[in-house]
């Protein structure tokens, strides 16, 4: 077992090594971030990959401009984004041809088949590996169980965090947090030998079929006994600190869905930028929760006006609720854009953010021409990208996936159903 | 491996029993000469095609003699019987075998195929998803205990996600396993908490939350008007206040009633309920799952001030619901309510009707935009407007029942309840709250939770005696609950070198828990635990005592063996027929809700597909719909199994269960019980589920008939023979088909109604290589046309409008020509369906797919269960005391 004293004199030596950054009021502490660079990753592409989803879609006819092109005019739901015109490429007509319905809502990163591997997992599997965390799901406004949008290979729904304070503890953990985790995996991998001991004692008498299929277990342990001892390793690493002062509650009902967005984004840019994870999703949920925006009590709940059934007034409280996300979202794109890598480069050019849904019309429950959205990662900008899917040949919602993951540094020419590129868009 | 049923005649079957009870005759393991006879047969029907260097199918069947000592020969011939039993060779295209010479080639082969096939052979078999979560419930005795969010699913195979062959172990497995362990050892043995610190908070209405149509803020108070159960309807919380600590805290409310001239009149005290809610509970909680901490009552408009000291836990926040509103989500007493409100208000009425019906025509009702408060705008603006037009306002015009009628459905919750609402909210009777405040704790508490770890501790640990030193109760401990953990009794050496985790742990320095915390997570870890029936099998390749029992277990109880079990394996008395059978009944499930009539039944019927089928809204089938549906399949066969009603039950019973609403509006069947009724019924009891009579030989009734099932053979929108036909050869009938080939499309439906289903799926019989298949598929998919996604009888199809046509040839080349003609065959070949069920159960219940001599085994059960007149729980039984159940 790693005792205390082995640490500290550790961190001694390496304190000087330590960057002190300073943006919006913040200051984080950076424990030797080249030390998470990927060498995969390529020196001049964006290394990190955000993607936002909305359970109730956005509504298209204020997401989508009018105009195609570059002289396009900003939709109402796209107005926060003034500031970031030529930072982001808005794309209609795009989808993944998958079912419709709320149960389909997660094809959004998931392609044709919703439930199968999903982009930031893909990603994540590839570009994630060195860093401390592979991946960080998140969702805002939740509040109601279990609802993926990431998928592992396996096929596996993975949980999302919902509360700001246990995203902060992951990334700044206390010193006795950090002593209490070394001392579970130490403990456990000392431990691990014995109960191993045991099984490979029981595994003998059996005849060789059996013991072929006790071998998964013993390949999987020893599997898990690497990753343990991986995480020993890295809890070695200087902590990252920051002065970012949460709230004393945690905003994880759905009426506080805004406000623990915008803590979540602030979260996600420390993290990012404290090279803790490569990728991150950010799930925004949809319940009957009536939120007062700029003062005013909307007249009815989110879910209830996503069934708008075509009112002029549910119509723009619906908006004034996708417009609040955008105010976050453009808060969050700003954050970035402040901040800067070792070699110089924003963080937003460094980051690929996709910002999209799995539901088209939520009011119809179709899925299909989802509203989507690009931003950063040193991509050619400032467009609104209108593909016609009736055309022969139209681009899939999984070719631009396909052009994000090449950008990102992966070796790959298909995603789900699609298996050409949006390349001439974006590069 | 591929299991078919025998369509051949009982007369063959018993042909061959008398065969099987002369194992003498076989000659083991010496190549057997193929007899003239069947030679001959062989020649004449199947060598124009599998003869040769190049044999169809690469199934190559001119042998002189037969090699039984060749795993891959006994394969070879077991194929061979099954494709000529049940009739899908020779192809239809060839020249027909006749019955004679299916018989001889059968009788020849069997006796031997059965003597070199041996039962048993499930693989170490890790514990399923529920069987885990059960598992760790029952033996850390935690009831609550709840697997976490992304722990890893199980692979399904052969229908079912508790075969050995789909329970693979991966690291994600492992480390999920681990963190499972570490949460319970910190249940258990939690590490020490920082003390209690006590604070205060306090929550203006702005800090209230607002959910759906539940409250609004005027002013400086939030309002709420209705007193339904679901919270998000009725209630508010302050969201940003979450306890840290259970203890007792000084809770203040400041409220007043709220009343204008518009509204209505309210008597007496508004009582407002506080309740502690747990904040991370969703909002879809009804407020019956929270504790109600303190009543108060509200007796002035303006805003006074009570405080009253409540026991919160950690993670709670409080919840105020207005129990006495006028104001109810309830949408009959709603209905009843707005009914003699138009009659007093035709102002009112024309205002809704307006709101409702916007085109004016009460066909096309539009409700969406009337959600939340721009319902009652709009409803509102209609009712102040001069120009109101009150023609229709006369409660027996067609709008206004039209009106009536989607206020006393479900839909009117959601939509006009909401907006109904905050005709309370600005013209009151209204309940105003002004401010929340909580101060403590006072006094720190055990939550509930506390007790629980408590009790979970006590009853693993034990109670510490005078002398005891911290050895003495670890090897106490472990010398008890590793038998349970491992379902066996263990050796000393194993307790020992558990015992020995905790006493190296302890040396370096760590406490006792500590070291019990590590020794639990080790054993959560062993694949003693994580798999099960692991140990080599017995001289006889039967299960050992304790393996049996925890076989049993998990069959019956998805949970590991009662002490009553454990008992009688450590007294060797379990494997005794009479034994085994008397505790197959003691745990045998008594209601629909019991892990295997929910598991088995969902899996083997589907059923579990339906909450995520989406029936098209036309069918006007909502959620409530789907969930009696699955309980009319569940009950129905929770009342055959305790009951233990003949296997026919099934398919052509006298009763059901269901609802007569359901029924009548569902199925367009109204039930004997309600056409007898002398008074008319009332809404309860149309909406009673019950066990309803019902008359044989009908359109509804039987598995067949049910909505469930109906419901998960098509998808929610069309049905389609092909899938219909088959799921039912495959589930009902025991043939299975195999997987289509890969290039052929899906079939679509034409839309433009051109073409009926029949029409497109008359290729498949036009072409031998579909038709091997489809000759048996189609007609059965055909013969359930007549029940639409849902379960509804429909006579024409959608689209052509043509009429349905169901009638077909079955495999045994019987012709039927409606539904009610295939239930009679099927009744008619009962075994058919019951050997199909008892294999579903023995695969269910051993993790293995019987092979051809546990098949046999099965059929002669079956048919024992019939010709004595017995019913299906002693079938089930029967399976559980065969040498199927009982081999490895």
């Amino acid at each position: 077992m790693l005792s205390g004293l082995h640490r500290s004199r550790w961190m001694d030596s390496r304190v000087g090594r330590r960057q002190f950054l300073r943006a919006g009021g913040t200051v984080i502490a950076l424990p030797a971030l080249e030390a998470f660079g990927s060498p995969a990753a390529p020196a001049t592409g964006p290394r990190n990959f955000v993607a936002v989803g909305t359970y109730l879609g956005w509504h298209q006819n204020a997401f989508f401009p009018k105009q195609a092109g570059r002289d396009y005019e900003l939709s109402p739901t796209l107005a926060p984004l003034a500031d970031l015109r030529d930072r982001f490429t808005v794309f209609s007509g795009l989808d993944h041809r998958a079912p419709n319905g709320h149960n389909a809502w997660n094809n959004f990163l998931c392609g044709m088949n919703p439930g199968s591997w999903s982009l930031d997992q893909m990603i994540a599997d590839s570009i994630g590996q060195q860093t401390r965390y592979p991946s960080i799901e998140l969702t805002a406004g939740s509040g109601e169980g279990p609802q993926a949008m990431s998928f592992t290979k396996q096929g596996v729904g993975l949980p999302q965090i919902d509360r700001p304070s246990v995203l902060y503890k992951r990334l700044f953990a206390s010193e006795a947090d950090r002593a209490r985790t070394e001392y579970l995996l130490a403990s456990g991998e000392s431990s691990l030998d014995m109960v191993l001991d045991d099984a490979q004692r029981l595994q003998r008498g059996l005849p060789s079929r059996d013991r072929a299929k006790l071998d998964e277990y013993f390949e999987s342990i020893r599997a898990v006994e690497k990753r343990m001892e991986r995480q020993l390793a890295a809890l070695d690493e200087p902590a990252a600190t920051t002065t970012y002062k949460l709230p004393d509650y945690d905003p994880i009902t759905p009426n506080l869905q805004i406000e623990a967005e915008g803590i979540l984004y602030d979260l996600s840019a420390l993290a990012i930028e404290s090279g803790q994870t490569r990728v991150i999703t950010m799930f925004l949920h949809g319940l009957g929760q009536v939120f007062s925006l700029d003062g005013r009590q909307l007249v009815a709940g989110y879910h209830g006006l996503s069934h708008h059934g075509n009112d002029p007034v549910m119509i723009r409280d619906l908006v004034a609720i996708e417009t609040a996300h955008m105010h976050c979202l453009a808060g969050f794109l700003k954050q970035l854009q402040d901040k800067k890598t070792p070699e110089g480069r924003t963080l937003l050019d460094d980051t690929i953010i996709l910002v999209g849904t799995g539901m088209g019309d939520a009011s119809r429950h179709s899925n299909a021409n989802l509203p989507t959205l690009v931003a950063g990662g040193g991509l050619k900008h400032g467009s609104h990208v209108a593909v016609d899917p009736k055309q022969a040949g139209a681009p899939l919602l999984g070719d631009l996936y396909v052009t994000l993951m090449q950008r990102l540094g992966i070796e790959t020419d298909r995603f789900s159903n699609a298996s050409k590129n949006m390349n001439e868009v974006l590069l | 491996m591929r299991r078919t049923r025998r369509l051949l005649s009982v007369a063959v079957l018993a042909v061959m029993a008398s065969v099987i009870a002369t194992p003498a005759a076989v000659q083991a393991d010496e190549p057997a000469t193929v007899p003239q006879h069947v030679g001959k047969i062989l020649a004449g029907t199947c060598l124009d095609c599998h003869s040769g260097d190049a044999p169809e199918a690469g199934v190559r069947l001119d042998r002189d003699r037969i090699d039984w000592g060749d795993p891959a020969q006994v394969d070879l011939w077991r194929r061979v019987v099954e494709v000529i039993e049940d009739r899908r060779m020779p192809p239809p295209d060839a020249e027909p075998a006749t019955q004679a010479d299916r018989e001889a080639i059968v009788a020849f082969l069997d006796p031997s195929i059965l003597a070199h096939t041996s039962f048993g052979g499930t693989p170490p078999r890790r514990l399923n998803k529920a069987e885990y979560e059960t598992t760790i419930r029952k033996l850390l005795k935690l009831p609550s205990f709840h697997l976490p969010v992304g722990f890893p699913p199980d692979t399904e195979r052969h229908g079912f996600d508790n075969l050995a062959e789909g329970l693979v172990v991966s690291p994600a497995h492992l480390e999920a396993y681990a963190a499972v362990a570490r949460d319970v050892a910190d249940e258990l043995f939690p590490p020490p908490r920082p003390a209690a610190k006590p604070a205060r908070w306090e929550a203006g209405p702005h800090d209230l939350a607002l959910s759906f149509s539940a409250a609004t803020i005027h002013g400086d108070a939030l309002r709420l008007a209705s007193r339904s159960v679901d919270i998000m309807r009725s209630c508010t919380w302050p969201s940003r206040i979450e306890m840290k600590d259970s203890g007792t805290y000084a809770i203040t409310v400041e409220a007043s009633q709220f009343l204008s001239p518009e509204g209505h009149r309210f008597e007496g005290p508004m009582k407002l309920e506080v309740y502690a809610r747990p904040v991370s509970a969703t909002d879809r909680s009804k407020v019956t799952a929270f504790r109600l901490l303190h009543t108060i009552e509200v007796t002035s408009e303006a805003p006074a001030a009570t405080t009253f000291e409540g026991e919160l836990y950690e993670g709670d926040t409080v919840l105020f619901r207005w129990v006495n509103a006028e104001m109810t989500h309830e949408f009959e007493e709603l209905a009843d309510q707005m009914e003699a409100w138009f009659r007093d208000d035709p102002r009112l009425l024309a205002a809704w009707q307006q709101a409702v019906f916007p085109s004016g025509n009460p066909g096309r009702p539009e409700t969406a935009r009337l959600r939340g408060r721009n319902g009652w705008d709009i409803v509102s603006k209609h009712w102040a407007d001069p120009a109101l037009d009150l023609r229709e306002a006369t409660m027996d015009t067609k709008t206004s029942k039209k009106l009536l009628e989607i206020w006393r459905s479900m839909a009117s919750t959601t939509a006009l309840a909401d907006a109904l609402c905050y005709f309370y909210h600005e013209r009151g009777p209204a309940l105003e709250i002004h401010r929340v405040a909580i101060e403590g704790p006072s006094k720190t508490i055990e939550s509930p939770r506390d007790k629980a770890r408590a009790a979970a501790r006590r009853g693993i640990v034990g109670n510490r005696k005078d002398g005891q030193t911290d050895l003495d109760v670890a090897r106490g401990m472990l010398a008890s609950f590793l038998p349970q953990a491992f379902r066996r009794p263990v050796s000393d050496a194993t307790v020992e070198s558990f015992l020995a985790i905790a006493t190296r742990h302890w040396d370096e320095g760590h406490s006792f828990d500590e070291g019990m915390h590590l020794v639990l997570r080790s054993i959560l870890v062993s694949p003693r635990f994580l798999y099960r029936c692991i140990e080599p099998a017995d001289a006889t390749g039967n299960l050992d005592q304790f393996d049996l029992a925890t076989r049993l277990s998990y069959f019956l109880t998805q949970a590991p063996p009662d002490a009553a079990l454990v008992d009688l394996a450590t007294r060797n008395r379990l494997g005794e027929s009479w034994v085994l059978r008397r505790e197959a009944a003691r745990l045998m499930p008594k209601k629909p809700t019991d892990p295997l009539i929910r598991s088995f039944v969902g899996q083997w019927l589907d059923t579990k597909l339906l909450p995520g089928i989406m029936p098209d809204p036309k069918f006007n089938f909502d959620d409530e719909a789907t969930a009696l549906a699955r309980q009319e399949t569940e009950t129905f066969f929770t009342e055959i199994l305790t009951k233990n009603l003949p296997m026919q039950t099934f398919i052509d019973p006298d009763f059901t269960f269901s609802s007569i609403a359901f029924m009548q509006r569902n199925y367009g069947f109204t039930p004997p019980a309600a056409k007898e009724a002398k008074q008319p019924l009332s809404q309860a009891d149309l909406r009673k589920f019950q066990r309803l009579a019902i008359d044989r030989g009908g359109r509804y009734g039987g598995l067949l008939g049910q909505a469930a099932i109906l419901m998960a053979t098509a998808n929610g929108v069309d049905t389609q023979p092909v899938i219909r036909g088959a799921w039912v050869l495959e589930n009902i009938l025991g043939m299975p088909s195999p997987p289509p080939p890969k290039n052929v499309p899906a079939l679509t439906p034409d839309t433009q109604g051109a073409k009926t289903p029949r029409d497109l799926l008359a290729a498949h019989t036009q072409e031998s290589s579909c038709a091997i298949c489809h000759a048996r598929i189609d007609p059965v998919g055909f013969a359930l046309e007549n029940y639409d996604p849902v379960g509804r009888w429909r006579a024409k199809w959608p689209g052509s409008n043509a009429p349905i046509d169901a009638s077909g040839t079955l495999p045994d080349g019987t012709v039927v020509k409606n539904p009610v003609e295939f239930k009679a065959w099927v009744v008619a070949n009962i075994d058919l369906f019951s050997s199909c069920v008892a294999e579903k159960l023995l695969t269910y219940a051993t993790g293995r797919v019987p092979n051809y001599a546990e098949q046999r085994e099965i059929e002669k059960l079956v048919r024992a269960n019939r010709e004595s007149g017995k019913g299906f729980q002693d079938l089930v039984l029967d399976l559980i005391d065969s040498r199927t159940f009982r081999a490895r």
